[in-house]
């Protein structure tokens, strides 16, 4: 079993790319849940969902207390992440375009894209957030190679629609050839 | 259109399968975590892709009231509610339950205030289990779909004519999204069959009073009816679980109950809903290290699965009972019921009961296990 833990902040659309991730899972033959947690969440305030893939049906309905995997879409929450509860061998993956000073030294498996420029050039932007989410799988199939881009790349399609998935899908793809990952 | 694997979240799975089971009438007012259920079946009601009249009502009072007469009208019906919600239709809870409607109704379990919370346990639903409602719980968003649709064919067989609840927890069913296979719509509806010849139909044609004053001889013949068709319940819901096993290639146990592991254990872990399937996970980790475990998961409440319930404590030396709701005064509800089984029947096997997960408290199957293991 597979665990991720993402961190996000309220209205950049977390808990979708959450969702879109484990339906690429499911794509890709694998069992997989996406857990939105919930509580007194608001715009902006951090929030935080699990995915878990498995190659056999999934019977825990737990969140994720000790993930293989984290992924920050907003690097100004890395200070949030508890590195210790992470997997030893798991990717820490970052929306940064550079390791943040958090990280160094700790010896952990950083994986890093300026996911906020990708989508920014692409115009992923509403209500004043921009959209990492959708932006960040790609980052999450470069480093992890769970799962492969055209399982990530149909789930878009699936979940966002013909109209909006296009410049979703090219985000992904961007992250995908722009992820960088090094030992911290 | 055929069948569709897709992901989805526990509520979505409810709209999905009665989007396909097509009620005449649908009437329902939001509460959390039951609200996505509603919204998606006001929209395809709107888009014209479901065929139904979707009454807005004022308060939760009103969505079962509506659904009530509708089906007292001769129509399929469906609603949905939650916790505060159940509560403030408790008196169509039990009316609709005693007039024998055939109607279906969702509940996202969510526990109750105060303190005000929105995650789930049992406490709303297990409140109306004298009501006179068939309730199934159910352990992912696969069986949420398979249920819904079962619901209608149990509740509308002339036989039973006795209201469901399908029951899923709040957030960890409601809003988790998994894989789902969403049969064939047209292979749905013919699995459940149309309803053009209800159980009950009022034609103003031929004026007739219902719910009027009856003397307590007719009264008690009336609840007698009730629970003789609770009793009947047990075997329909087995058949339909059967037949449904036959045509979409899924099954829930018998029915009633679902075992899971070696026959005859140490300890058998009982538990309803998630947690039972959580426990699932307990039993292989608990197996690995030797010991003779094994769990049930009982699937309806109502009516409650007596018979097996004998032939599990029979084979079984010793039960763990978890409860997710309880009867202050008392205790957990599984384990009342468990408890007046075994002793109606002279059933000697010990009983050990635990209450978790009360307010959306998480249960890992670590915490079962250990459990387990204590008690061992």
């Amino acid at each position: 079993m597979i665990e991720l833990l993402q961190i996000s902040r309220g209205g950049s659309g977390g808990v979708t790319g959450a969702k879109i991730l484990a339906e690429a899972a499911m794509y890709e033959g694998l069992d997989s849940q996406a857990i939105p947690k919930y509580g007194a969440e608001r715009r902006g305030a951090k929030v935080e969902a699990y995915v878990r893939f498995d190659s056999s049906p999934i019977r825990i309905h737990s969140p994720v207390y000790n993930p293989t995997h984290a992924m920050v879409l907003d690097s100004s929450l890395i200070k949030a992440l508890e590195i210790d509860k992470v997997s030893k061998d798991g990717i820490i993956m970052i929306n940064s375009s550079h390791i943040p000073d958090f990280l160094k030294g700790t010896n952990r498996k950083v994986a890093y894209v300026d996911a906020t420029s990708i989508s920014k050039e692409l115009g992923l932007v509403v209500s004043g957030f921009t959209l990492t989410n959708v932006t960040m799988l790609g980052c999450f199939a470069k480093a992890t190679g769970i799962i492969k881009m055209e399982n990530i790349e149909k789930a878009i399609e699936k979940t966002l629609g013909a109209k909006i998935a296009p410049k979703n899908i090219e985000a992904a793809r961007r992250a995908y050839e722009q992820t960088k990952v090094e030992t911290a | 259109m055929a069948e569709e694997v897709v992901m989805l979240t526990g509520n979505h799975s409810v709209s999905e399968a009665v989007k396909r089971v097509k009620p005449d009438v649908i009437a329902a007012y939001p509460i959390t975590p039951q609200t996505a259920i509603i919204e998606y079946l006001s929209r395809v009601v709107d888009s014209g892709e479901l065929d139904s009249h979707f009454i807005r009502v004022e308060s939760e009072h009103s969505a079962l009231a509506a659904v009530a007469g509708a089906s007292w009208a001769g129509a399929r019906t469906f609603t949905a509610t939650s916790s505060q919600g159940l509560l403030y239709m408790g008196e169509w809870v039990f009316w609709t339950g005693y007039a024998r409607l055939p109607v279906v109704m969702a509940v996202v379990n969510r526990c109750l205030a105060p303190g005000w919370s929105i995650w789930v346990d049992l406490q709303d639903s297990m409140a109306f289990r004298d009501a006179g409602w068939i309730q199934i719980y159910n352990k992912n968003n696969q069986e949420v779909f398979d249920t819904t649709i079962q619901s209608y064919k149990i509740a509308e067989s002339k036989d039973i004519a006795l209201p469901v609840m399908p029951c899923l927890d709040g957030f960890v069913l409601s809003h988790t999204s998994s894989k789902v296979i969403l049969s064939d719509p047209e292979e749905v509806y013919n699995f459940v069959g149309d309803y053009s010849d209800p159980i009950i139909e009022i034609d103003t044609g031929k004026p007739f009073a219902y719910g009027s004053i009856v003397m307590p001889d007719k009264y008690n013949k009336d609840r007698k009816d009730l629970m003789e068709a609770m009793e009947r319940a047990k075997a329909k819901i087995k058949a339909v679980n059967k037949e449904f096993s036959e045509t979409f290639g899924r099954s829930y146990g018998n029915g009633l109950i679902e075992k899971y592991g070696d026959d005859d254990a140490d300890l058998t872990i009982v538990g309803i809903g998630t947690l039972a399937d959580e426990t699932q996970q307990a039993i292989d980790m608990l197996t690995s290290e030797g010991l003779k475990v094994n769990s049930v998961r009982v699937r309806t409440f109502r009516p409650f699965p007596t018979e097996d319930i004998i032939d599990i404590a029979k084979k079984n030396h010793k039960l763990l009972v978890i409860d997710r709701s309880v009867s202050f005064g008392h205790e957990g509800h599984l384990q009342m019921e468990i408890e007046s089984v075994l002793k109606r029947n002279n059933i000697d096997t010990p009983v050990i009961g635990k209450v978790m997960g009360l307010g959306g408290e998480d249960v890992p199957y670590t915490r079962i296990a250990k459990a387990a293991r204590e008690n061992l």
